[in-house]
C-alpha cells in the first residue's frame, strides 16, 4: 500500500513537473525534455507486463489532457512500457530473478545508460514521429528527437546524481 | 482450444498492449477535433485550476516587466493628458464661457480666438496688437472682446496680425445703451485711468440707476447689440448741459488682457457697403 502510495505521489509529481514547467521549455525551437519517462524506467523489475503499462498509459493520459493531445503521449507511453522489460533483460548481464529496481548501482554504469538511453530513444521517436505526422522534414524530425532526448537524458541522470 | 487459450494467457500483456495503443490512437484521431472532448482536454476543472495555480505564480516573475510596462504607458498617457488639457484650453472658442457675450444671439456673429501680443494701457491712443491677421479672416472694424468685456476695434490687418484701437484711445468711439432701456450715446476715453472710460451723449430724460449696466448698442456695424461694456460709476452733465455724462467703469481689465475674440458679424459686409452707397448718394 506504502509502495502504491510512493507511486502515485511520483506520477503525480512527474506529470505536474512535465506539463507546467518542462513543456514549457523549447530550446533552439527544437528540445523538450520529456522527463515523466523517469516514471517507468526506474518502476522495479519484476512489475508486471501489463501493470507497467497501464502506469505508462494513464500518466501518458494524463499529459495529454493538460496539453490538448489526446493520446499522443498515452501511445509513446505504453510503447516504452511494453519493450522496457526486454531492453531491461538484454542490457543486465547477470542471470538473476532478483527484483531490482534500475540503476548505476544495481545494474552497473554501463548497462544502465544504455538502458536509459535506448528506453528515451523508443519513446521519442515514437512521440515525435506521433507529433509530427508525416516525415516531409525528416531532418527537422531527426534533429528533434536527438535533441530532446540528449535533454531528457541528462535530466535523467541529474536526478539521478541528486538521489544518490 | 487450450492451446490458443494457452496462448492467450502467455502473451496477454501483446493484448493489454495492442488494446492500449488503440485507444491512444483512437483518442489521438476522434478526440483532438471534436468539442466533445470537453472533458478531457484542458478546459476541464482539474486541469483548469492547476493551469490557473500556475499561472498565478509564473506570473510574478513577470512581475518586474509588467511594472515598468505600466510605468512606461503612465508616462505616456500623462503626456498624452497634459497635451490635451493645453489644446483643450487652446481651443475653447465657443462662447458658452464668455460673459460678455452672453446676451447675444448665438447665430449673429462667428468668433475668432486670438491672443494679444503687444499691449499699452498708459499712452494717450492705446493699440492692441493681436496673433490673427487677414489670413485668419480678420479685417478692420471688427470688434475685439475679451471674456469680461469690450476691448477694441480691429484698425489695421497683415496677414497675421491686426493692431485694435483699444477702448482706452481717443480715436475710440463705441455706440453704447444702457440696459433695459434704449437710450444710447458714445464710449469714450480721456486718457486719464485704464479702468474708467465716458459715455456722453446721453440724453436727458434718460432714466437710469448708478451701477447699471451699459451694453452696446448694436446701431454701429462693429459690435452687435448686447456686449458688456460696463457699469454706471459715476454721473454728471455735460459741458452744454443737454445730456448726461457718464463715468463707466470698464468690464474688461486692460492691464491684462491676453486671450481675446474678434466678432464677425453676419450681414456685417452688406451693411457696410449699403452704408458706404447711401452717404455718396447723398453727398
Amino acid at each position: 500500500m506504502n509502495d502504491w502510495l510512493r507511486k502515485i505521489e511520483w506520477a503525480v509529481g512527474l506529470i505536474l513537473l512535465q506539463v507546467l514547467i518542462l513543456n514549457n521549455i523549447h530550446i533552439g525551437g527544437f528540445a523538450t525534455p520529456f522527463l515523466y519517462v523517469y516514471f517507468i524506467l526506474k518502476l522495479s523489475s519484476d512489475t508486471p507486463r501489463n501493470q507497467q503499462m497501464l502506469w505508462a498509459f494513464c500518466i501518458g493520459l494524463a499529459i495529454d489532457i493538460f496539453t490538448n493531445t489526446l493520446g499522443m503521449n498515452a501511445a509513446a507511453f505504453v510503447l516504452m512500457a511494453f519493450v522496457r522489460p526486454t531492453f531491461l533483460r538484454l542490457f543486465t548481464p547477470r542471470d538473476t530473478y532478483d527484483s531490482y529496481t534500475p540503476s548505476k548501482i544495481t545494474m552497473g554504469t554501463t548497462p544502465f545508460v544504455r538502458y536509459v538511453i535506448v528506453c528515451v530513444l523508443v519513446h521519442h521517436m515514437a512521440l515525435l514521429t506521433i507529433e509530427s505526422f508525416s516525415f516531409i522534414s525528416f531532418e527537422l524530425l531527426l534533429l528533434r528527437i536527438v535533441l530532446s532526448a540528449a535533454l531528457t537524458i541528462i535530466c535523467i541522470f541529474a536526478i539521478e546524481w541528486f538521489r544518490k | 482450444m487450450r492451446n490458443l487459450l494457452n496462448f492467450l494467457i502467455k502473451y496477454n500483456y501483446w493484448l493489454l498492449f495492442l488494446a492500449l495503443e488503440a485507444i491512444s490512437f483512437a483518442l489521438l484521431f476522434h478526440c483532438n477535433h471534436y468539442q466533445e472532448s470537453y472533458f478531457f482536454n484542458s478546459a476541464n476543472v482539474v486541469t483548469g485550476k492547476v493551469y490557473e495555480l500556475s499561472g498565478g505564480i509564473s506570473s510574478y516573475f513577470h512581475l518586474k516587466s509588467v511594472n515598468r510596462d505600466l510605468l512606461d504607458r503612465n508616462m505616456e498617457l500623462e503626456t498624452k493628458i497634459n497635451n490635451l488639457e493645453k489644446s483643450l484650453k487652446s481651443d475653447k472658442v465657443d462662447s458658452l464661457d464668455i460673459v460678455s457675450l452672453e446676451r447675444l444671439p448665438r447665430t449673429s456673429y462667428y468668433l475668432y480666438k486670438a491672443n494679444v501680443i503687444n499691449n499699452s494701457v498708459n499712452l494717450t491712443d492705446n493699440y492692441i496688437t493681436i496673433d490673427k491677421g487677414s489670413l485668419a479672416g480678420i479685417r478692420p472694424e471688427m470688434g475685439v472682446v475679451d471674456a469680461n468685456g469690450v476691448v477694441g476695434i480691429v484698425y489695421q490687418t497683415s496677414p497675421h496680425y491686426s493692431v485694435v484701437i483699444s477702448v482706452l484711445n481717443s480715436k475710440s468711439n463705441i455706440s453704447c445703451k444702457i440696459i433695459g432701456s434704449n437710450y444710447f450715446g458714445s464710449l469714450k476715453w480721456d486718457h486719464s485711468d485704464s479702468q474708467h472710460a465716458y459715455l456722453e451723449d446721453l440724453p436727458r430724460h434718460a432714466e437710469f440707476n448708478l451701477g447699471d449696466t451699459i451694453v452696446t448698442s448694436g446701431y454701429s456695424s462693429v459690435f452687435p447689440q448686447g456686449v458688456m461694456v460696463g457699469t454706471v460709476d459715476d454721473m454728471g452733465d455735460s459741458g452744454n448741459g443737454l445730456s448726461y455724462f457718464l463715468k463707466i467703469k470698464l468690464a474688461t481689465d486692460f492691464g491684462r488682457v491676453s486671450d481675446v475674440r474678434v466678432i464677425a458679424r453676419r450681414g456685417y459686409q452688406e451693411q457696410k457697403a449699403l452704408e458706404s452707397k447711401s452717404i455718396i448718394t447723398n453727398e
